[in-house]
């Protein structure tokens, strides 16, 4: 396992306050890992500088085999790059069928002319089946995807991050809202999904994180409280601490 | 200076000697000159008269210029009047009125020359009358037509003047006529460094007028002259304006322009050719001037003069600028006054530009504040904004209509269009824009559509001429501080209207219930609404606040501006401006963004002065680029509440 | 290209209403049995105009969510483009024949003299600006209909974009963009004749002698035919994966950022493209006006052209078509004098008063309660036949 992504002492603050703090993690590849942490820790702003929403004050972000730093490089192009996004609310374009929404995330020519003149190729369909599959979707492909169920266009979405075929996944809480049953086929995925990438899943359901099975770290007040197994963390006494405290 | 004062002693030293005499034996010992005066006989009894002291002698001379003065058969001297074929008689000494038939007297005309000459005396009477109004009148008349006979005169009656104000002024004006005709030279230059620190377009003339010149043309730099100064042509002249001082100087031949050369062609066409060249030919220059120098080798038509011609014969002489003064020690004085003068004009130019850009960033503050509320703090964009200006316009005019009394009026209209436009504002958010809150695209189409209908409304109701909206006449004229710096008591009104408006605003939004409710609704509706607030209240509020201020804007604007139907639209897109430029959902964004925009424009306009249409297009411009570099505006918002 | 058409029988059906237009106009035109007047050509030749850039709006502002406020400035620019040339090339005419009857044959100077007191008498000069240049072109004035509002837009929506003035901040910016260009042409020393605009464009060099009712379906033709493949072009981009891009865009920016798409250079490409069909849409609509002054480009205009697409139908292409053709044709009849007084017993209605409040609050009703506008029927017709 090597590292994929390095953050290394990042700092940023809103209006003076401190929503990331010195924050330190290394994301390994493949790796699934699992952020948890109270309101406010800063899970959703570690998402934000990582994708290039919101620029960090201070500190480094090293991506890849090339230790390139995503400081300064815009969101399409950190996209590109190889990291994609599943943000907490399921943000599917709910104007276009399923299927237009997974071929606008396949791994293809980004250019504006090359999407002009894009041809739809045999490959390309057979990859949106595959996926359409993986994500139980493969009936719904002609539906527009407005007309989801709120655990379909999770799904949707994550099935829009596999098309992009990233090295790593954020997935900012997937089983939210989610039946028990839905939840076990995300977990699915998202296991599945790691065996090949690194995946970062931020959760507050500790079941799920539990289900999962990964590595966990734990945010508190923008920077790394502990980390391990979520046993090793879970019996440590700060967490239990913030955790109680709230 | 010291020939003047003692002029004046001799002058006042001699007064006692004759004042036995009364009016009328002073003018028996000059009848002649008196009956028929010329110009150079009538400084006589000028001086007499003027030594005399006298009382009467300046109603007089008045008379006498104004051929009011009619002579009897018996030589005696009488003001009158015609009335038909009488005359209505006032005695000179005594005043005592009569009435006479025309036939015994006749009239004394004197002829231009003379009158301007017993003007000129008069005025040393009316300087010196007790009636401060005839002094006043005196002054303004020589400060109108200075010349060199009234600067006697004139320093005479400094000394006796009751007045500080108009003495000052005498000073003043005896100065410029100092600088101007003073008798020596350094006198003047005297006079002139006096003026180093009159910034008044008076003095700035008089040192213009000292500092004339005029172009001058010769082989060489004349010595005996007072040079400005060496005119390179096609450097300080175009060499057109240079050969045309060598042509009126009768030093060059005068150049043939190609419309003479066209007309020596035409008249001189030989068979279908003019000196050999064929006609069809002649559709160049080059062409015309080859057949034209054939014409002229054969002693047709003058000689052309080509361009070679001309630098030849510029290259031959010289150009320059001649002072009108010839006194080099003057000008050089003029020179330096005039620049002193010219440093503190800029310096006051400074000012008053300030002054007027501070006037015009309160108008647009003025028409902005209540979108900085409506757009501002609530989101919504109102294209119909720009018409509730024009509402609270039209309700002031439509009250005075009503209440003749323009004080009264305006106190009346203020309230009152804050009251219709509020109930209009709250109207259009419950009827529109309530349903729209998240559409902001098509809240922009709808006022739109809103702000269309009431344009054309207002103009069928009031017609599409302008309506006067008058302002009370204790706003009329302007504070002056100088020549060069002053300011509308209208505008000051604006501006301190303005102030009072952003107290208020500030006031209402941080410091009253409603402002911290409408703080709430805006940051989070859920939130505020579970909390006991009702946000459709505060939003119905919140949009009547910001359209009741677009009201009393446009009452302030209507005194200031015309009163039209469009009157809105000319300041809708300059009040989005100062918004988006200030920094939206912020009350001191709004004002940096007015004072901005306002500053530029008045600053573009400075330095194009003849054209405010370009200024308009320079500036939204850089506010096309300035949001650019700062996409948030002025005073940004910072942290997630900026995020979306 | 059959597939092209297959998935989208709409395009098929619209290049059929319009052929069967044409051809239907020209029978009635006074070419055919002359019902219909060469003015009233003018006035449907104008409106297939209209329709075009409607559709270049629809596409900005429907598909991609940029309400631009300055489209209009684009066609004005594509009016004057041409303008300048039918303007410079007729006084070129009426000049050489005049001096023609001089007995020297003048010098180009003189010729150009001439033209320059004749075009620019009005502003009190006779200089040619420098904007004038390529006036006496045709080809080189053609091309600057399509690279002036080509170039424009795309600096102006370089700067826009990348700076992400999005939303209403975006149209405002684009009406100031307008109002800068329209207060700039109102000046005399603009160079193209202040207020008083470019006039005579209905005359076209060359053509002197050909009646106005030809040249008059000439241009319909014209017109027409640059609707049909502006059409056929927009409903090409929007129907592919290109669309779909722009349609997520407007929908949500930043989530197709994250899927790794530049979103800026989709918005300048859409911006600039339609920017260009709304300059060859002015370019055709202006000869045909006879005349074009900056008043045209008033930032109103514009507001105009997104009220046609609202009214028409946001986000389909015969919406616009139909929103523009029906706002404006109904605009001409009403203000025209077409529609009857209505006799109130205390007040008459006279149209030409209260078209515009009539027309305003339209919007309003239409903004409110039917936001898929005129097209949004079809829907209706289709689901439930």
């Amino acid at each position: 396992m090597s590292t994929l992504l390095e953050v290394s002492g990042v700092s940023v603050s809103f209006d003076g306050f401190r929503a990331i703090n010195n924050l330190s993690i290394q994301i390994g590849e493949p790796e699934l890992r699992a952020i948890i942490g109270p309101n406010g820790a800063g899970k959703t702003t570690f998402m934000d500088i990582i994708t290039g929403k919101t620029r960090p004050d201070t500190g480094r972000i090293i991506w890849g085999d090339q230790n390139i730093s995503l400081l300064g490089m815009s969101e399409s192009q950190i996209a590109m790059a190889g990291i994609g996004r599943k943000f907490q609310k399921p943000t599917v374009f709910e104007d276009q069928t399923v299927r237009a929404n997974l071929a606008m995330a396949l791994r293809n020519p980004r250019g504006p002319f090359s999407v002009l003149f894009d041809q739809q190729t045999r490959a390309g369909a057979d990859r949106i089946a595959e996926i359409a599959a993986e994500i139980g979707l493969t009936d719904s492909l002609a539906r527009t995807s407005g007309a989801l169920s709120h655990g379909q266009k999770q799904w949707l979405e994550i099935g829009m991050l596999l098309a992009q075929d990233p090295r790593l996944l954020l997935v900012d809480e997937p089983a939210a809202g989610m039946t028990s049953q839905e939840r076990a086929h995300t977990t699915d995925l998202l296991k599945r999904a790691a065996k090949t990438r690194a995946v970062v899943v931020v959760e507050h359901d500790m079941e799920f994180v539990r289900r999962l099975d990964c590595k966990v770290t734990v945010l508190h007040e923008g920077s790394v409280l502990a980390e391990g197994s979520l046993d090793h963390v879970t019996a440590n006494q700060t967490v239990i601490d913030v955790y109680l405290g709230r | 200076m010291r020939r003047v004062f003692l002029f004046l002693a001799l002058w006042l030293g001699f007064a006692p000697a004759l004042q036995a005499q009364d009016l009328q034996s002073i003018l028996q010992i000059h009848a002649t000159e008196v009956a028929d005066p010329g110009r150079r006989t009538v400084n006589a009894v000028l001086d007499d008269l003027a030594v005399s002291g006298l009382s009467g002698v300046a109603d007089f001379l008045e008379s006498w210029q104004d051929k009011a003065v009619w002579q009897r058969a018996d030589g005696q001297f009488f003001v009158a009047a015609e009335a038909g074929n009488d005359l209505h008689l006032t005695d000179i000494v005594s005043g005592a009125q009569s009435t006479a038939s025309k036939a015994n007297f006749t009239q004394i005309k004197p002829n231009g020359g003379v009158r301007r000459v017993i003007g000129t005396a008069l005025v040393q009477f009316q300087l010196t009358d007790p009636d401060l109004a005839r002094r006043t009148t005196a002054v303004a008349s020589i400060a109108r037509s200075p010349n060199a006979d009234q600067l006697a005169p004139l320093l005479a009656s400094i000394a006796p003047e009751p007045d500080a104000d108009l003495r000052a002024r005498k000073v003043q004006l005896a100065n410029f006529l100092s600088a101007s005709f003073a008798a020596t030279p350094n006198d003047r230059i005297a006079a002139i460094d006096n003026m180093a620190q009159d910034t008044s377009v008076e003095a700035r003339a008089v040192l213009n007028q000292i500092l004339t010149v005029r172009p001058g043309v010769a082989a060489m730099l004349p010595d005996n002259e007072n040079v400005a100064g060496v005119l390179t042509p096609g450097q300080d002249m175009t060499p057109d304006a240079a050969y045309s001082l060598l042509v009126a100087a009768g030093l060059a031949p005068p150049r043939t322009p190609p419309g003479v050369i066209r007309a020596a062609l035409e008249a001189h066409i030989d068979g279908g050719r003019v000196a050999d060249v064929p006609v069809a030919q002649l559709n160049t220059n080059a062409m015309r001037e080859r057949a034209y120098a054939g014409l002229a080798a054969a002693g047709r038509v003058p000689p052309l003069v080509t361009p070679s011609d001309r630098d030849a014969a510029m290259a031959a002489f010289a150009f320059f600028e001649i002072y009108a003064e010839a006194d080099p020690a003057i000008t050089d004085a003029a020179k330096r006054a005039l620049a002193s003068v010219e440093t503190r004009v800029a310096a006051g130019q400074t000012v008053d530009l300030a002054l007027d850009a501070l006037s015009l960033a309160s108008i647009y503050f003025l028409a902005a504040i209540g979108l900085a509320i409506t757009f501002g703090v609530m989101g919504v964009i109102n294209m119909a904004h720009g018409e509730f200006i024009m509402m609270g316009a039209y309700t002031g005019y439509v009250v005075q209509l009503f209440i003749p009394d323009y004080t009264l009026s305006i106190i009346v209209a203020l309230p009152l269009a804050f009251a219709v436009t509020f109930g209009a504002g709250v109207t259009m958010e419950r009827l529109v824009i309530r349903h729209l809150y998240h559409r902001p695209l098509e809240t922009l189409l709808a006022t739109f559509g809103i702000s269309i209908a009431l344009q054309q409304l207002a103009k069928n109701i009031f017609g599409t001429q302008a309506r006067p909206l008058t302002s009370p006449a204790w706003l009329d004229g302007a504070w002056v501080f100088s020549d060069v710096i002053q300011i509308s008591y209208i505008r000051i009104a604006i501006f301190v209207l303005a102030l009072i408006f952003l107290a208020l605003i500030l006031f209402v939004l941080k410091r009253t219930r409603l402002g911290l409710e409408v703080r709430a609704v805006t940051q989070n509706p859920g939130m505020a609404a579970s909390m006991g607030i009702n946000p459709e209240r505060i939003n119905m509020l919140t949009f009547g606040l910001g359209s009741g201020i677009a009201g009393i804007a446009g009452v302030a604007i209507g005194l200031y501006a015309k009163v039209t139907s469009e009157m809105g639209a000319d300041y809708i897109v300059q009040s989005f401006m100062t918004v988006v430029v200030g920094g939206v959902g912020n009350v001191w964004g709004t004002l940096a963004g007015a004072s901005l925009i306002g500053f530029l424009q008045k600053g573009i306009e400075w330095l194009n002065p003849s054209n405010t249409l370009a200024a308009q297009t320079y500036m939204i411009l850089f506010i096309i680029l300035f949001i650019q570099f700062r996409p948030k505006g002025i005073v940004a918002l910072k942290g997630r509440a900026a995020a979306d | 290209m059959n597939s092209f058409f297959l998935r989208n029988p709409s395009t098929l059906w619209f290049l059929m209403g319009l052929g069967l237009f044409t051809i239907g106009v020209t029978i009635l035109s006074e070419a055919g049995i002359g019902f219909l007047s060469t003015s009233f050509i003018k006035i449907l030749g104008k409106t297939l105009c209209l329709c075009l850039i409607a559709v270049a709006m629809d596409v900005v502002w429907g598909y991609c969510g940029i309400l631009s406020l300055g489209h209009f400035a684009f066609f004005g620019i594509g009016g004057y483009a041409v303008g300048m040339w039918l303007m410079y090339a007729r006084t070129e005419g009426i000049v050489l024949d005049s001096l023609a009857a001089q007995t020297i044959p003048p010098t180009p100077q003189e010729i150009s003299d001439a033209i320059g007191n004749q075009i620019f008498g009005v502003v009190g000069s006779s200089e040619f600006p420098l904007v004038w240049a390529f006036a006496d072109s045709l080809f080189l004035q053609l091309l600057m209909v399509v690279l002036v509002p080509g170039l424009l837009a795309l600096v102006f929506g370089w700067l826009a974009f990348r700076s992400r003035v999005t939303g209403v901040y975006l149209s405002i910016l684009t009406q100031a963009m307008t109002l800068a260009l329209s207060l700039y042409l109102f000046q005399n020393d603009s160079g193209l004749r202040g207020n008083n605009g470019l006039s005579g464009l209905q005359n076209i060099p060359g053509f002197e002698t050909t009646p106005q009712a030809t040249i008059s379906l000439a241009f319909f033709y014209a017109s027409a035919l640059a609707l049909a493949l502006g059409y056929v072009l927009f409903a090409w981009v929007v129907s592919g994966k290109m669309g779909s891009v722009i349609k997520a865009i407007r929908d949500n920016e930043s989530r197709v950022r994250f899927l790794g798409y530049h979103v800026e250079s989709y918005k300048l490409l859409v911006f600039t493209l339609t920017a260009i069909i709304a300059g060859i849409a002015g370019a055709l609509y202006y000869p045909q006006a006879g005349i074009i002054n900056p008043a045209e480009i008033a930032p109103i205009a514009s507001i105009y052209l997104a009220v046609w697409v609202a009214i028409g139908g946001r986000g389909r292409l015969y919406g616009a078509v139909i929103g523009a053709a029906f706002v404006s044709l109904l605009s001409s009849w009403f203000t025209g004098g077409g529609a009857p007084a209505i006799n109130l017993g205390f007040y008459t209605v006279n149209w030409t008063d209260w078209w515009l409040v009539l027309l305003g609050l339209s919007f309003v009703a239409v903004t409110l309660f039917f936001p898929k506008g005129i097209g949004g029927l079809f829907d209706y017709l289709v689901r439930k036949p």
